[in-house]
């Protein structure tokens, strides 16, 4: 499926290059570096796909319950980002580790705690205290 | 004599305490690094980018190193002791290297790859000293048609010896080129593929990049994989004593072992790893004892440590002379010394020498420090390999988005580093190797000013290529090599060259 998505790049490549001017060999334009590479996804891809069709299957992505496991992961990083600038990173940082942890399997409440406590005191000592660096503070700031 | 200069200056620069520090991080925790399965040196090398900002070039390049040094030594560590290859260029070891851990000759096993892998990356430093100056100054010759020559080479062997389906590879260098192209281009100003995002007028970073194919990828990977508790056995500091035997039996490999891996070293794509394959079958094949391997023979556990050991040197050489990475690490590399305004290359002996002898000499160090570090801590070492993803994993994810929003302030970053993780998920699943991706998105700006610039000078005409005779001579080995793959099994004698993806590829 993966080589489909290549192959339909790789032909949007081919024609935006063109629009930006492909130019001429000695004068060349915005679009000729780009065309050669969209040239060159195209047909690696369709030459994939032509010998994937052949091939068996591949296997599953997930196994029992990963896709669960992979969107909450997705979802919980995307969080992190959309809510770090309100909340800022340390409080962030402290319920998200909690969620990864619980997200992972990490049995119990105390150890998930214990870990995302330490990694928000760790995160702010390296990034604030050793590199200086100006992190949003969000509501502790 | 000047070498030599040059050489004691770098060691009165390396001595300093900051880069004396930098490198004890770097091997420490491309130990912890290359012990614990999962996590590879390329990734943790991204990561580490942000911090040596606050320092030097030259202590960042100590750093970095000692990172991807370090995972050589400790991948071995698991192998020997767990049967698990902390990373791939450690798989070999688990072939004999458990065998004899199975003997009861765990210890010994440790201290000899500590030794081997010592003495490798000695002689592979000795090499790097050697070769790239000499390299340097012959690549100053290079025009802008030899460099596209020679990227084209580079491609063709990245892409074959990537992975098992060349053509996943081309396809992925081919990705990787396109979104190098994302952005205004330098050399006309003209916006391309920004679709009116300002964040997209400065192109996509590297580093985001970086991390999420070989870090959020990994982590959803290990996230969601089965995990099995692994059973470390014990080693005590007396039981590290090889005996008479096993010492003599390890001389001949590791030097063996030291000089094929530096030689490979210089080939595009997964060095190290193929290093590994091609020191043990070497040693198989020299050995007056083949049958033993496979059921602990010393040379087969040396021999391929060695080899990833100084491998690691040799791939510095075409980082450091041509500014053209032929590994993922070394990708990282080259990111960070830009990041730093340092531009590899054939100028780089010339403009600052400075960062290249210091960074020998401090390899000297780091490589006496690595061994120090891995005689007396194998024990805390192993007890490292047993942590759960569970507790690793959220905080590695945690410095991840930490570390690349401190770069430059930028959300945008942040999803981009997630959107490569989710995409290099899928990636791996479908068996396509991230390595020349990687390298296709560091090496597309030079690709495309070779490629502008090789036209302009030849008015249009590019068949004036054939009036450069070291640019024909690097494409014909390119046609050679490609005509070779397609032929070869017609002929029957199929190549088979199946390497494990992982990140040091």
């Amino acid at each position: 499926m993966f080589v489909l998505v290549l192959a339909g790049l790789g032909g949007a490549i081919l024609i935006i290059s063109l629009a930006y001017g492909f130019g001429t060999f000695k004068r060349p334009g915005p679009g000729l570096y780009p065309f050669f590479i969209g040239l060159s996804i195209s047909i690696f891809s369709i030459v994939l796909l032509i010998s994937e069709l052949r091939s068996p299957m591949s296997p599953p992505l997930f196994g029992p319950g990963g896709i669960k496991t992979f969107l909450s992961m997705t979802v919980t990083f995307c969080l992190w980002i959309m809510v770090m600038p309100l909340l800022g990173y340390v409080i962030v940082t402290l319920l998200v580790t909690y969620a990864f942890c619980k997200i992972m399997k990490l049995e119990g409440w105390w150890k998930p705690l214990a870990l995302s406590a330490g990694t928000a005191l760790f995160i702010y000592l390296l990034f604030d205290i050793w590199l200086y660096i100006d992190l949003p503070k969000g509501i502790l700031g | 004599m000047e070498g030599l200069n040059l050489l004691i200056n770098g060691f009165m620069n390396s001595l300093t305490l900051v880069n004396l520090v930098a490198c004890f991080i770097g091997a420490l925790i491309g130990t912890i690094v290359g012990v614990l399965p999962g996590l590879g040196p390329t990734a943790t090398m991204a990561l580490m980018l942000p911090f040596t900002m606050k320092y030097g070039p030259a202590t960042g390049l100590i750093m970095m190193t000692g990172v991807w040094y370090g995972a050589m030594y400790g991948g071995s560590t698991t192998s020997i002791l767990v049967n698990i290859p902390g990373e791939a260029a450690s798989v070999v070891t688990c072939l004999d290297g458990y065998q004899m851990c199975k003997k009861g000759r765990a210890g010994a096993a440790l201290a000899l790859v500590a030794i081997g892998s010592f003495v490798a990356g000695t002689l592979g430093i000795m090499g790097l000293q050697f070769f790239a100056p000499l390299l340097g100054n012959a690549a100053l010759s290079f025009g802008p048609s030899e460099y596209l020559a020679f990227m084209i080479l580079a491609f063709v062997l990245l892409s074959n010896l990537s992975g098992d389906a060349p053509l996943k590879g081309a396809l992925m260098i081919a990705f990787g080129l396109f979104i190098s192209s994302v952005g205004i281009n330098p050399m006309d100003s003209y916006p391309r593929f920004t679709f009116g995002w300002d964040e997209l007028m400065m192109g996509i970073e590297f580093l985001p990049i970086a991390m999420g194919f070989f870090g959020i990828s990994e982590i959803l990977n290990i996230a969601l994989a089965k995990y099995v508790v692994p059973e470390v056995r014990k080693i005590r500091l007396r039981d590290l004593y090889p005996n008479k035997e096993e010492g003599k039996r390890s001389i001949y490999p590791a030097i063996r072992g030291s000089i094929l891996g530096f030689f490979v070293g210089l080939l595009p794509g997964p060095c190290t790893v193929i290093s590994t394959f091609a020191s043990y079958s070497l040693e198989k094949r020299a050995s007056k004892h083949p049958e033993e391997f496979g059921q602990g023979a010393v040379e087969g556990v040396v021999a391929p440590e060695a080899a990833n050991n100084s491998a690691v040197m040799g791939s510095m050489i075409p980082l450091l002379t041509l500014g053209i990475p032929f590994a993922a690490p070394s990708a990282v590399m080259l990111a960070g010394l830009r990041m730093h305004n340092v531009e590899p290359g054939p100028m780089l002996f010339s403009t600052n020498p400075e960062i290249f002898w210091t960074f020998i000499a401090a390899m000297y160090i780091g490589n006496l420090m690595l061994l120090v570090l891995n005689l007396p801590l194998v024990g805390l070492f192993g007890r490292i390999a047993v942590i759960r993803p569970q507790i690793l994993m959220p905080v590695i994810s945690l410095i991840c988005l930490v570390g690349i929003y401190s770069v430059r302030n930028s959300i945008f970053d942040i999803w981009v580093m997630i959107a490569a993780g989710v995409v290099g998920y899928f990636l791996r699943k479908w068996k396509y190797p991230i390595a020349p991706l990687i390298i296709g998105v560091v090496l597309g700006p030079t690709t495309e000013n070779s490629v502008r610039q090789t036209l302009m000078l030849f008015k249009g005409d590019i068949f004036l290529i054939f009036a450069r005779p070291v640019a024909v001579a690097l494409l014909a080995v390119a046609v050679a090599f490609i005509a070779y793959k397609l032929v070869a099994p017609l002929l029957g004698r199929k190549i088979k060259l199946k390497v494990e993806e992982d990140d040091t590829l």
